[in-house]
């Protein structure tokens, strides 16, 4: 058996276990009948989406795999940081004062799906609006600037959150 | 905790109106977007963590929590393809000129 077919074995169990998962928290019902007809359905849903669900060259092993208790913190931290941003929007948009600015910054993170949940907490932060990706150069769309020098809105912008993303991702 | 989720209830109002209210007020695609898209999202987040609140621990809860998470991951994407597709265009940036 060649590696490729390995590796596809081994995509198409993990996107079945994710499917399952969900499966079982939307149904809560654990009998049998239930259980087996989720799984043979997620199998099936499995074969036709594999490929997109886990990347052919996705093999590292932290990225499959992240840690979740560093993840939850993560999210706590993020959903803070929401609604702080989001009180400095109301004053912004009360005062109608702003600076926006277009910067530019590059990220020390080396996984695709780290760069994704960088860029998609950007986003959700009020205030800031990622505009493009590109490999590891990140063009973000800031309201109220406070500067436009690289290296110093990088660690205004994503500082913390990198951080912790490395220790998610490695 | 009736307080609590009023407290929850209004912050999700008074998000959303001033979301867009900042919609009207902005002048250009990008400062709209951010009215808009960040302060919807936090607004109906503040309505999600509400209900979560008010249903107690039930399999109800694990359910929104579900729907919240996947909230969660959608609604960014849905901002950056909309910011995505501005930049590629060429849209010119509105900035502040100091006089």
């Amino acid at each position: 058996m060649d590696l490729h077919r390995k590796w596809k074995i081994v995509r198409v169990v993990l996107t079945t276990f994710y499917l399952m998962a969900g499966w079982v928290l939307f149904t809560a019902a654990l009998d049998p009948l239930m259980l087996g007809l989720g799984l043979i359905l997620s199998f099936f849903v499995s074969l036709l989406t594999f490929k997109l669900f886990i990347e052919k060259n996705e093999v590292d092993f932290h990225s499959l795999l992240p840690r979740i208790h560093y993840g939850v913190f993560y999210l706590l931290l993020v959903i803070y940081k929401m609604y702080v941003a989001s009180f400095k929007m109301l004053w912004l948009i009360i005062r109608g004062r702003i600076n926006p600015r277009v910067v530019h910054f590059r990220t020390r993170l080396k996984s695709d799906i780290a760069r994704v949940a960088l860029t998609s907490s950007i986003t959700l932060t009020p205030g800031t609006v990622t505009l493009s990706l590109d490999d590891d150069h990140l063009i973000v769309h800031w309201l109220d600037a406070k500067t436009t020098h690289s290296r110093y809105a990088g660690e205004l912008v994503k500082g913390v959150f990198e951080r912790l993303l490395k220790r998610i991702w490695i | 905790m009736t307080w609590i989720v009023l407290l929850f209830l209004v912050l999700g109002v008074v998000f959303n109106i001033m979301g867009n209210l900042g919609v009207l007020v902005f002048p250009d695609v990008y400062t709209r977007l951010q009215a808009s898209s960040t302060c919807g999202t936090t607004a109906v987040f503040s309505v999600f963590i509400a209900s979560m609140l008010i249903t107690g621990l039930s399999v109800m809860t694990a359910k929104i929590l579900v729907i919240t998470l996947f909230f969660l991951v959608s609604s960014p994407v849905a901002a950056h393809i909309v910011a995505r597709y501005a930049w590629n265009k060429d849209m010119v940036v509105w900035r502040k000129f100091h006089d």
